[in-house]
């Protein structure tokens, strides 16, 4: 009886997950999606989502990997803080992060006019997709790194030291290396994660076609009249990206 | 087997709400509405459940958005669009009970932000290079009334051919509704937009000047209402486009629309 239900339980939810994803394969023919992916908004969105994503990505290694170390090893007072503090824009609506970014970064935010004073305005541009990505990914990337530097024996690392091995060497040469299918697994949700971005990034960077309309956008924005199979075609290739991450993610989550 | 009802008590619960939802509550109605027309639906909602014990629940989105949700079968009661297009859509897939009806118009206005960083002072400014425009997108209902009337100002009034062009290779960002139009001037992150003259709310007016687009060059927006063929109170819905159509107008009037 309780096995019965059990599964009837995990049935109705796997189907409920399953089917609307499904169903937005049978829509439309290969050849449909195909076409929907070759049009210029298509085109011009992949471009758009695959350059920001990348420099996202890259921004989050370089700035993320030493706070998810500082946070592994660190013993500091308001750590726990700290940590909260990292993990929020996981929790935090989007909207709400789009909202926070204006009111900062905005032309009359709290950094806007002194940034205005050096020639820079970052609303509506490329540079504010980026922005917002970063705010909402790069939480994703420190955690899983942040408990995989947690998860790498220290005995390790104090023989490097005794062997001569400066702490930039042992962290290259010991700590990445053994915490590296934590990290690759951290980079590849973070960037699945950017990829997907859209609540702050209409909010702070707007929309504009080449700018910073990205494919999640681009979606919103095609639901229109005959477009809507382009908005398919995107959605089918995010459902595939998506499925290839959580395989990838998989693979290091095992080794 | 206490615990076995504990574990299905869920499952009957997930099984039965849509059922519940599905048979028709004749107590309450569901309205897809213009992002537009929210403060003055808002206002009149009390007084019509006022007077037919019907609760009415609002969906205020960009009216091409409704459309398309209406279009893949949300459970709308009633449709009221900020232009003709989006309520044909509706119209030719056979979606709606009966003929639309107009119940009001509006007027385009442009906005700058307090501030003006742009220094747009005339709807022709909106043309002048590095000025920031931002519009609703061409498929909302206000973004294509805006490009509309920047079209039928091409060489008028000492302005060039290609004025509308020029102003939409200074859109900054093509917004998904117009009350996010009315946000980004207000807090100053645009030049200029262009918005309903119901959208300058106290609030919203408090932060932007209002530009009036020259005699005759503004189309004014219209309203068609209908009840959708699917509604699941097909009696409520018909009974709230009757009420917008007469008792309705006095909020409409109040919020700055136009009767029809």
């Amino acid at each position: 009886m309780i096995r019965a239900a059990t599964i009837v339980a995990s049935l109705l939810l796997l189907a409920f997950i399953a089917v609307p994803l499904a169903g937005l394969f049978v829509h439309l023919s290969p050849a449909q999606i195909a076409a929907g992916l070759a049009s210029p908004v298509a085109r011009t969105a992949l471009r758009i989502s695959l350059v920001t994503t990348l420099i996202s990505l890259a921004l989050t290694l370089a700035l993320g990997t030493p706070l998810a170390y500082v946070l592994a090893r660190g013993d500091f007072r308001g750590r726990s803080v700290v940590d909260a503090v990292v993990d929020l824009p996981i929790v935090v609506p989007p909207a709400v992060a789009g909202l926070a970014l204006l009111l900062v970064f905005g032309r009359f935010g709290l950094l806007g006019p002194p940034l205005r004073a050096i020639g820079i305005e970052l609303s509506f541009t490329t540079a504010a997709v980026v922005m917002a990505q970063i705010f909402v990914a790069s939480p994703f990337y420190v955690r899983a790194a942040r408990s995989g530097f947690l998860a790498v024996d220290r005995d390790l690392e104090a023989a490097s030291a005794t062997l001569g091995m400066g702490p930039l060497r042992t962290f290259a040469f010991v700590t990445v290396p053994l915490a590296a299918p934590a990290l690759l697994g951290g980079a590849v949700l973070c960037w699945a994660r950017a990829l997907g971005e859209f609540g702050a990034t209409i909010m702070f960077a707007g929309n504009l076609e080449g700018i910073s309309q990205t494919l999640p956008l681009a979606i919103y924005l095609n639901l229109e009249n005959g477009d809507i199979s382009i908005a398919i075609a995107i959605s089918v290739l995010m459902i595939v990206v998506s499925l290839a991450t959580i395989l990838v993610v998989r693979r290091y989550e095992r080794a | 087997m206490k615990r076995v009802r504990c574990l299905l008590l869920p499952i009957a619960v997930l099984l039965a709400a849509p059922v519940a939802a599905g048979a028709a509550d004749q107590g309450k109605i569901t309205v897809f509405a213009a992002a537009s027309l929210r403060e003055a639906f808002e206002a009149a909602a009390p007084a019509f459940t006022q007077k037919t014990g019907i609760a009415v629940t609002f969906n205020f989105a960009g009216s091409d958005t409704l459309a398309a949700q209406i279009l893949q079968g949300a459970p709308a009661d009633v449709f009221a669009s900020a232009n003709e297009n989006q309520m044909k859509k509706l119209a030719d897939a056979g979606a709606l009970a009966g003929a639309p009806a107009t119940f009001a118009r509006n007027r385009l206005v442009g906005i700058v932000p307090d501030a003006n960083p742009g220094n747009v002072s005339a709807i022709a400014d909106f043309a002048r290079p590095g000025v920031k425009v931002v519009l609703a997108a061409a498929t909302v209902p206000v973004g294509s009334y805006a490009r509309a009337a920047f079209a039928r100002m091409n060489g008028h009034d000492g302005l060039p051919a290609d004025f509308a062009d020029r102003v939409e290779k200074n859109v900054v960002s093509n917004e998904l509704d117009v009350k996010a139009v009315a946000t980004k001037i207000a807090l100053g992150e645009g030049d200029a937009g262009v918005v309903y003259s119901t959208d300058l709310t106290a609030s919203v007016a408090a932060k932007v000047k209002s530009i009036a687009f020259p005699p005759g060059a503004a189309p004014e927006a219209t309203y068609p209402i209908a009840a959708v063929k699917s509604a699941p109170n097909a009696a409520g819905a018909h009974a709230f486009v009757a009420f917008v159509l007469h008792d309705g107008q006095t909020f409409l009037k109040a919020r700055g629309f136009i009767s029809p």
